[in-house]
């Protein structure tokens, strides 16, 4: 697969992911450190330093579990390369 | 891992699917770790998050002297030098007002039958009052720079960031006369700091 198409690709991909883990990481991050008591209309301090902890927590998880499985699909592929040419012949 | 690896296998071996690499060209070939490095690892474009395009609500961007002024105005200095001039303020005006309920002001004890001036017992007043202002002022600041320390540190805010701190501010201002009254000190201070928070919750 020729790199232009894997570019057009994620682009157009990557809208939806983006949105997709903003929708996530919101809901996430609104469960566990906003306790739905509502005191008042501002964030105090403790859940404002949750939240900056549970965002890069999230974007780090994003970011190592999206290396890991860029890692577990080209051994995928080897495999299949190696099964289809084993095959082929 | 080993699922999907045996999965893949059995695919391939049951037949020559669209999925083998190198196949005819109507059928173009999918590879994900290609595409993943576009879209998640090195390759990926820079973008800039705006929340509008991300589904949230388009909100106007702040400015770095806003940000800058905001987040001074949330920290933890910030709030114990409110409390410290808060707490200078009120001390001043206790002071004040007990000195003004109190017979002993301006009592000299070289001659204890003389009615004192109105400049001494001025003077006494704001003697009394300054004291407790100052008084009232560490007492504040160490309150208020302990509690936002402990709920920094905790990451939620509830009513054991005040007993916590009232512990930690009350043992340090009791263990200057010795380590038991250290524990009374945080032990009463915490208790009081509870029934404020209870009240105020």
């Amino acid at each position: 697969m020729d790199p232009m198409k894997a570019q057009q690709l994620a682009a157009e991909l990557e809208v939806e992911m983006m949105a997709d883990m903003y929708n996530r990481m919101t809901n996430a991050c609104h469960r566990k450190c906003v306790p739905p008591h509502y005191k008042e209309p501002e964030l105090t301090k403790g859940e404002s330093v949750c939240l900056d902890r549970c965002v890069a927590k999230y974007l780090d998880l994003h970011e190592k579990l999206g290396r890991k499985l860029t890692e577990l699909s080209v051994q995928d592929e080897e495999m299949m390369r190696k099964a289809a040419v084993g095959s082929g012949h | 891992m080993a699922a999907t690896t045996s999965a893949s296998n059995a695919a391939v071996s049951d037949s020559q699917g669209p999925a083998s690499p190198g196949s005819s060209a109507d059928n173009p070939t999918i590879q994900y770790s290609v595409i993943l490095d576009h879209l998640i690892g090195d390759k990926r474009p820079i973008k800039d998050p705006n929340p509008a395009v991300l589904g949230g609500l388009p909100v106007p961007p702040k400015s770095n002297e806003q940000k800058m002024i905001e987040r001074g105005m949330e920290s933890c200095a910030f709030k114990s030098v409110l409390a410290c001039v808060g707490g200078f303020v009120l001390g001043g005006a206790f002071g004040i007002f007990t000195a003004g309920i109190d017979t002993n002001v301006g009592f000299d004890p070289k001659d204890p039958l003389r009615t004192p001036t109105a400049r001494e017992v001025l003077k006494d007043m704001g003697q009394r009052g300054m004291s407790y202002a100052k008084n009232f002022a560490i007492v504040g600041a160490m309150f208020s720079c302990t509690e936002c320390i402990i709920e920094s540190h905790r990451g939620k805010s509830d009513w054991k960031n005040a007993v916590y701190s009232g512990c930690v501010t009350g043992g340090a201002i009791g263990f200057r006369a010795g380590l038991k009254a250290g524990v009374l000190g945080c032990g009463g201070f915490a208790a009081f700091s509870a029934a404020i928070e209870y009240y105020l919750r």
